[in-house]
This record gives structure tokens, sequence and C-alpha cells, in this order.
């Protein structure tokens, strides 16, 4: 008795023991996809997060002039001001061992004694271009040196001198300067001016060795011919290739190369109506120096720049921004290294844009209209405001302004393209480059690689499929589906690996013969069947029927061989010698070595197992009875098959060609290696694609953790993670209304 | 001893000698029919004659080889691979073990009813023409008569007539059985084999189906395989009993069980074994 009471004591514990671990182990596999999908969610999300400018800091400062430019270090720990009376003045503006936050560590006169600035001119967020009342010009750059000393990081000010000391020779004649802008580099300096009789100058400063470690230079001056009494906004391009010439309502753009001349002359068409007197009021130069803004007094911002057209390279509004309903736009401040732009209208309210994805990321007021010098800091994240009496200090979130809904899934004019396009092109060797982030081009590389394999995979796979579970005897069966079902087993990467380095050669080289084997194959086989059924009996019965299909083999392989050898003839008396050139110089179609067809094959070899397991089993399933009842009222074989075994094992069959269609989307290894990873919009299957899988796996491991490239790349794992999802669920949900429809008993 | 009253022998007092039929009132002709399973011997040297217009059937025990004989008359047993068959049946005096017999013709003319309902994944409609589909009539009235006719045939039709285009599925087991014998009288067969046709059956569909068959045999020829030997005795005016692979006893079904000429038959049907 006692142990009989034990045993069933053992077996409860057994019992549920069991039920927790496998609830356990159900409820974990929910939970890690709930896990992934929050994950993803998590990551993608900044992204889409609207950009906030919030006040930081405010400090009372009384400056004993008008304050002409402002800036802050790097970390937003030292402001500075420049003054009319040409006094630098740092003020600390966090509280540190030496400093308490608010007050002035270092001040520094730039001009000599008895002068005063009459102008100062930004170029960029560093330099600033001095010109003083005795028609002096220097360049200074405030500079911030980080000191350990006090045991704290402690930042200590100065003010650099790029091209030396001394004033800069930028005129011949010494005339004053009405206008002045500049650019350099390491070799070059370049400044355009324009003076106070009316020239145009333009002087080159060429280093005697290299302006980061030498001021050393020689002047060249040229005059550019241009007759005009009055110059409004002069901006050198940071390439030193073209400076824009801003007088009143037009905009004449010079190449500075050699020799000075005019390449072309920007007259916005703005709407001119009589109660609204339209003009230029401002104009910026956005950040890689290929786009021009202006700004008007319909308070619009039109970006510019240089496209080609049937004429030629020529400029050309391509999009435009309201900034205010009724105010002018006064200024635009650019930032050095994303398209992003902020404006200011005479009443004080600002706006902050992105030009690639179009976006109007924030607007707000920011002072009362007395804003004296407004900066942006260098790392985009603050922005500073000297006003009368107040140095205000405000936080800037904004770190993906170039992702918006818009720039993902539709065309997006990009600078320097003749028209709006579809573009993934993620990194490049410049800085200033202007990402383009379009899913569009990847996400279609998917489905065209989806679609090619499926269009290899699913008549095999189907047919092959059929074959077994029908007409097959049960002793072959039982070796060619295990066979088959191995197929699936082979790691993609050697699929791919062959498919890229081996089978791509071999197309390219064999071209019309993968055309004519597409004839040739299934021409052999009804040859073969047709033989074989005009065979008289006494040979028929030598070969026993489950081995009868292997007759099958050496008429394919001679119709490959034949296809081989035919390929080298036909393509020297039909495509004269060379098909790759008849197809690119004749058809007009690109060719590409790894292309859709490369990809068709390997990715449906792939696939081909997954569809035909699923599909046999479908097949094979299909109750004997209802075979039975079909053949018993007359039908043939083939009829029973068409009309009753396909139309009942459809459930299982359209589940087949969906997990194979599954299996394809997300495939990577083979598409990453025998696609060439174009990101191109094209059906052809001579062109290559990239897909989304293969995407990420490229640039996953060279993107900046955090940045929006990275979280794009999340993105695009969050869409196949969709696609994915939404095939599953349309396959499941076809599958149930088929299953309810053609269930069997 | 089980008493049994064939009721039909009330409705037809025709006795046929079953060793002396003319020829027009042969329906099928068995002469020296071996089956084998590979080497197993799965029907000896069975001979004889299934008259026109009446119910035979085919009685034994599990085993018997009973179903392997009805099989042989439409060739169903074609499907199985080890099986071989020697000697004869011969259907309007022509051998359909022929080399050159159509054997989807042949079906058409041997219709079949099996064990288990099998109506197809389809709408009732199209259950009932899918023979006549096949041979390729599509005439949508020459379908929706046939459909009629043999739904009526079937005794099914006042039942489904609303809900012809829905799934057959979703009939009763009793109701799909009468809808797979209307499939099958739909092509106008000769014969018709029912296959234990109410071995899966309710006691009331069995009923509905056992009048049916007393109707059929007006137009049809009707050879049935049953292990119930109350309905051989209540359907049939022919029984053969079979054991063992060998035709026991093959005489008018009152006789069979009432005066039995074989012991192994007598012991059959009172219940010794089986």
């Amino acid at each position: 008795m006692a142990i009989a009471s034990k045993s069933a004591d053992f077996r409860k514990v057994k019992n549920s023991l069991a039920k927790w671990v496998i609830t356990l182990g159900g409820i974990s596999v929910l939970f890690t996809l709930v896990l992934i999908f929050m994950y993803l969610l998590y990551v993608i999300k900044p992204i889409f997060e609207s950009a906030k400018v919030e006040p930081h800091a405010q400090f009372a400062i009384t400056e004993s002039s008008k304050v002409l430019s402002t800036g802050v270090d790097e970390l937003k720990e030292v402001a500075y001001s420049i003054n009319e009376q040409g006094i630098i003045n740092f003020y600390q503006l966090v509280d540190s061992a030496r400093n308490k936050a608010g007050t002035k560590i270092h001040s520094q006169k730039l001009v000599a004694d008895g002068e005063r600035l009459k102008q100062l001119i930004n170029i960029g967020q560093e330099q600033k271009l001095l010109l003083d009342s005795a028609g002096n010009v220097q360049l200074i750059a405030p500079k911030f040196t980080s000191n350990f000393d006090s045991g704290a990081r402690e930042i200590i000010p100065s003010v650099s001198y790029p091209l030396g000391e001394g004033y800069l020779p930028v005129d011949e004649n010494n005339a004053m300067l009405k206008k002045l802008s500049f650019a350099m580099d390491d070799e070059k300096a370049i400044f355009v001016g324009f003076t106070e009789d009316s020239r145009l100058i333009k002087t080159s400063l060429i280093a005697e060795d290299d302006f980061s470690y030498d001021t050393e230079f020689e002047a060249e001056y040229e005059e550019i011919n241009y007759a005009a009494t009055q110059v409004d906004d002069i901006l050198v391009t940071p390439d030193l290739a073209m400076v824009f010439i801003r007088e009143a309502d037009q905009v004449a753009v010079y190449s500075l190369d050699e020799e000075s001349e005019l390449k072309a002359t920007i007259i916005p068409q703005l709407a001119q109506s009589k109660s609204t007197p339209n003009h230029i009021t401002s104009m910026a130069l956005l950040s890689g120096g290929s786009s021009i803004l202006l700004g008007a007094d319909n308070g619009e911002v039109s970006q510019w720049f240089e496209v080609a057209t049937e004429q030629g390279r020529e400029f050309k509004q391509v999009r435009s921004f309201k900034v205010s309903e009724s105010e002018p736009v006064t200024a635009i401040y650019t930032e050095q290294f994303r398209k992003s732009f902020y404006t200011e209208t005479p009443s004080g309210e600002m706006g902050m844009f992105y030009t690639t994805s179009d976006a109007d990321l924030w607007r707000g007021q920011l002072h009362q209209g007395n804003a004296q010098a407004f900066a942006i800091a260098p790392r985009a994240d603050g922005l500073v405001i000297f006003s009368e009496q107040e140095l205000s200090i405000f936080t800037v979130e904004n770190e993906h302004p170039e992702v918006t809904w818009r720039a993902l899934w539709q065309e997006v004019w990009y600078e320097g393209y003749p028209e709006p396009e579809y573009i993934w092109q993620s990194t490049s060797g410049s800085d200033d480059f202007e990402a383009k982030f379009s899913l569009v081009p990847i996400s279609f590389g998917t489905i065209k690689a989806a679609m090619y394999a499926m269009i290899f995979a699913v008549p095999i796979a189907l047919t092959a499929a059929i074959y077994t579970a029908y007409f097959m005897t049960p002793g072959l069966r039982k070796k060619v589906k295990p066979t088959i079902e191995i197929m699936e087993a082979l790691p993609t990467v050697i699929l791919g690996f062959l498919a890229g380095l081996w089978l791509a050669p071999i197309i390219e080289i064999y071209l019309p013969a993968i055309f004519l084997l597409l004839i040739f194959i299934p021409a052999s086989v009804f040859i073969t069947a047709f033989a074989w059924h005009k065979l008289p009996r006494e040979y028929k019965a030598k070969i026993p029927e489950t081995w009868a299909p292997i007759i099958l083999i050496p008429a394919i392989a001679l119709a490959a061989y034949a296809a081989f050898a035919l390929s080298p003839v036909l393509e020297l008396h039909m495509f004269g010698g060379d098909v790759r050139q008849f197809i690119t110089n004749d058809l007009g179609i690109n060719f590409d070595q790894r292309n859709a067809l490369v990809v068709g094959i390997a990715m449906g070899f792939a696939v081909i197992p997954t569809i035909f397991s699923m599909a046999e089993d479908a097949i094979f399933s299909v109750p004997k009875h209802l075979t039975s009842g079909s053949l018993a009222l007359g039908a043939t074989q083939w009829q029973t098959l068409i009309k009753v075994v396909l139309l009942t094992a459809s459930p299982g069959i359209f589940s087949a060609v969906m997990m194979g269609l599954g299996r394809a989307v997300g495939e990577t290894m083979i598409v990453l290696m025998a696609t060439g990873n174009t990101p191109i919009l094209d059906w052809s299957i001579f062109q290559g694609m990239r897909t989304l899988a293969a995407n990420i796996a490229v640039e996953m491991p060279e993107s900046e953790v955090g940045s929006s490239h990275y979280r794009i790349l999340f993105l695009a794992a969050f869409v196949l993670f969709v696609f994915t999802f939404v095939f599953n669920t349309l396959a499941e949900f076809v599958r149930q209304r088929l299953r309810e429809k053609y269930s069997s008993l | 001893m089980i008493s049994v009253t064939p009721k039909n022998l009330s409705e037809q007092n025709v006795k046929l000698d079953l060793n002396n039929l003319s020829p027009e009132q042969v329906a099928l002709e068995i002469k020296n029919l071996d089956l084998y399973y590979g080497n197993k011997q799965a029907l000896q040297n069975i001979s004889m004659s299934i008259p026109k217009g009446q119910v035979t059937a085919f009685i034994g025990p599990s085993g018997c080889g009973k179903s392997t004989l009805l099989r042989c008359i439409n060739r169903m047993n074609d499907l199985v691979d080890s099986c071989k068959i020697e000697g004869q049946i011969n259907l309007h005096g022509e051998n359909i073990y022929n080399k050159h017999t159509d054997v989807a013709a042949l079906r058409r003319k041997v219709g079949m009813v099996f064990q288990r309902p099998n109506p197809f994944p389809k709408s009732i409609y199209e259950n009932v023409v899918y023979g006549l589909r096949i041979t390729g009539e599509n005439n949508r009235r020459v379908l929706d008569e046939a459909v009629e006719k043999s739904l009526r045939s079937a005794a099914l039709w006042n039942e489904v007539k609303d809900r012809l285009h829905e799934s057959a599925l979703g009939l009763s087991g009793g109701q799909q059985q009468r809808l797979v014998i209307a499939r099958a009288i739909a092509i106008e067969p000769e014969v018709l084999l029912l296959d234990e046709p109410t071995s899966a059956l309710d006691p009331i569909s069995t009923l509905t189906i056992e009048e049916l068959i007393n109707d059929l045999k007006k137009q049809f020829t009707v050879v049935i395989v049953t292990h119930n030997m109350q309905q051989a005795a209540r359907v049939s005016d022919q029984t053969a009993f079979m054991y063992m692979g060998d035709l026991i006893e093959y005489s008018d079904t009152n006789t069979l069980f009432t005066t039995p000429m074989k012991k192994k038959t007598e012991d059959y049907i009172t219940g010794r074994y089986g």
C-alpha cells in the first residue's frame, strides 16, 4: 500500500512539474518575441520625435556697446561676445573650480587703440572677419582649450588667428570694403569683397606651405567683371568653388576656378503683387556649400541648387518653406554639419527647419525682437542669444531631423539630382554629404529578390511535390523525400558564395544557354515521355516501374549539354559574338554580373526544400478514400489529381508557398553575396538589387551607435519584421479560409 | 438460429436458377477468378453469375475476400501495386481484364460506393455532377436535370434542394452516403457496387439506405458487400457466402438463410464464428 501511494505522489509531482515547465517555455517564447518587438520600437522611436528647444541658463550681462557676434564652446561651458568696440569677452556658463557661472573670465581687445569695429562677418560657426573703422581686415577664431591643472576640467578661452595676427591684404588699393566674404582650406584662402569704389574683387592668399602650421602666404589679386553699384550679400562656398553675389532680388553665381567667370544668375520668381512687395531679405549657404537659401519678405525661404538639365547645369528652386505668415525673414542661420537652418523674423519669431526631409521641426519665440547676436552651438545641441542686457543659453534636442515619414517613403529631391528620386545612400567619403535614407529601393529589392526566387522555385517545388506524393512508388518516395529535405540544411552562405563567385560568371558567359535550357529541358521531358509511351511493352517490362523516371536523367543531361554547346554558336551568329554587349548596346538594358537571375536561381534553390516538403505532406495526406471516390466515378488519375487532390491539398500548398516566400524575404547571406547590393529600383532580370536584410548586414557594423543611420537600420529591421508578419498573417488567414472550404473528412 | 423473413420475397416471387441463367438475365459473369496479393492468394477460383436488375449480397467473416471480389468488378484493385489477377469477369460478354479495356469507361459503367461516405470538399451540386463534368458535360440544363434526378433517386432531394450550393461536408453521415450514391448514379451506370455502405452509419440512416437499395434495383444491378447478415437478408435477392477466399455457397437469399446447403454457411449464419 505504501509503495502504491508513493508512486501516485510521484506521478502527481511529475505531472505538475511537466505542466509548469511547458507553460514556462511557451510564455518565454512569447515574451522574447514581444521583447524583440519592443526593443526595435525603443531604438526607432527617437527618429520620429519632434525637436525641442528649452531655456537652459540666463545671465544678466551688460555690454559696453552693441554686440556684433556671439558663440559658445563645444561643451557649452564658456560663451563669448564681440562688441562694436572690438572687445571680445568670455563668460563662464557653469560653475567651475575657479569661476562662478555668469562671471567674465577673459577679455581681449581685437582692434588697434582708437579704432572701432565697423563690420563683423561670421564665417561658419568659428571664424570671424573683422573690418575696423580704418579699413583693416583681420581673421580671428575664438579658441577653447581644456585644462586639468586644478583637478577638474577648466575651459581656457583665447583668440587664435588662422591667417596670422597681422592685417590681411585684401585689396591691392587698400580701399574700404562694403561687403566681404571668405573661405579657406589648408592651401588657399579666397576673399571676395565689394569696395566703396564699386569694384568686385577676388583675392587669393596662397599658402607657401600649409595654413595648418604656417601662416606665410602670397597674395594674388583679381577684379571680377561686375557692373553694379550695390551688393547686399556675398557668400563664398567652403570648397572655394563658387561665390554667390546678391544684388537686391537677383543672385549672380561666379565660379572661383583659375579665372572667375559668371556661371549663372538666379532670379527668383517672387509672387509679385502690388499690396505686398516681395523682395529677398536674407541669404545663407546651406551646410556643404551646394545650396543657397533665400529668405523673402513674404515669410518664405526657398532652397536653390545646381541641377543638370537639357540646357546644361542651372540653378533651380527645389523647395520652399513658409516660415512666417506676414513677417519678412530677416536672418537665416545654418548649422555647420547638417542641413538644418534657423530663421528669424523682426518680432523674434524663430523657426527650425531641415531641407532634405522638408521638415518643419520647431517654431517659437526666444527673444522679444531685441536680440543683437545669435549663434548655434558647435554640436548643434544649443543656441546662444545676446540681447541688450541678457545672455541666454538654450538646449536643443534635435538628433534626427533628416528622418521623416516623407523622407523614408516618398521621392526626395536631393542636392545635385535633376529630379526627386528614391535613393538609399547612407554614407559617403565626405563630411558634408547629404545622407539619402529612402527605404523604398531596399524594400523593393527585397520583394524583387523574393519574386524571382519564387518564379524559379514554385514550379519546380510544386511539380516535384505532386510527383513524389501522388505518382511515385512508396519505396522511391521514402528515399527521395529525405534527400530533398536535407538540401534545406545546406548553409545559405555556401549557396550565396557559389552563386556569387561560380554561378554568376557562368551565367554571364553562357547566357544564351540559360535561356535555351528553358526550352530544352521541358522539350526533352516531353519527348522522352512520348517515346516511353510509344515503346513496345516488352522493352518497358525490362525496366521496373519504380525506376522508369530515371530514364529522364540522361535526357535532361543531354538537353543541358546541347544548350551549353549551342550557346557560343548562337552567340556568334545571332548576337554578334557577345550577348552582354548585345543586351547593353542593342537592347539598351544594363547588365550586371550579379543580377536577379543569379539570385532567383540561388535563392530559389534554397527555398525549394521548404516548399517541397510542406506541399508534399499536404498532397500526400489527402485521404485515399477521396481519390478512390473520384477514380470510381471514371475519372482518370490526372482528373483526380486536378479536381480532387490539389483542391483538397490547396490550404497546405498555399501555406507551403507562403512559407517559401517568407523565407525568401528574410534570407540574408545569398542576397548579400549574389545581388551586387545595388539599391536600384528596376525590375530587370539583368540588374541587381539590395534587400532589407542584406542592407542591415552590410551597414550595421559601420554605423555609429545612436546615429540616425543606426536607428534607420533598426527601422529597416522593423519593416522586415512587419513584412514577414504581414505575409504570415495573410497566409494564415487565407489558409484558414481555404481549410474551411476544402477540409476533407 | 436467427429467424429471418426476407421482406423482398413477398414483393418478388420470381426465383432464378442461378446456375442456369439465360444470357439476357446476366449482368456480370465471373469466371475462374484468382487474385494474389504478392505471394498470398486472396481469391480462389471464383465463378458466379450476377443477375441483372437484382440485389446480390456478398457476406462472410472479415478477411474472407468479399470486398476484394467486389473491387475486382470495377478494377479498383489496379491501384494496389502487388495485386495480380487471373481469370475473367465478363460484362456484356467482354472480359474487363482485357488489355484494351478503358478502365475509366468501365468504372463509369460499374459505379461504386464505399464504406465511409466520401463526398468531395465541394458543393452538393458539384459533387453530384462530378462524374458528368469529367466527361466534359458542361451544359447547365443537362447538369441541373441530372442533379435533380439523381438526388430524387437517392431520396435526398427534399432534404437538400434549398442548399445545393452549400458544402457537401455540412451534411450528416447518412445524407453524405446518400449523396455519394446520387453521385454514383448520376452517370447512369449499369451496375452499382456498394462496399459495406451502412457500416459507418446510425440505425435510422441505415434503414433509409436499405429502402433506397430496394428502389435502386429497378434501375440498376446492385452488388452489396455487408457483414451484417440481417441486412443481407433484408435487401438482397441473392446471397453469396465467402470464406477464406472461397465462394462457399451462392443461392437466393431465402434459401441460403433458411436451408443452407453447406455446413460452413450454417455455422456462420447461426453465429458460430464471424
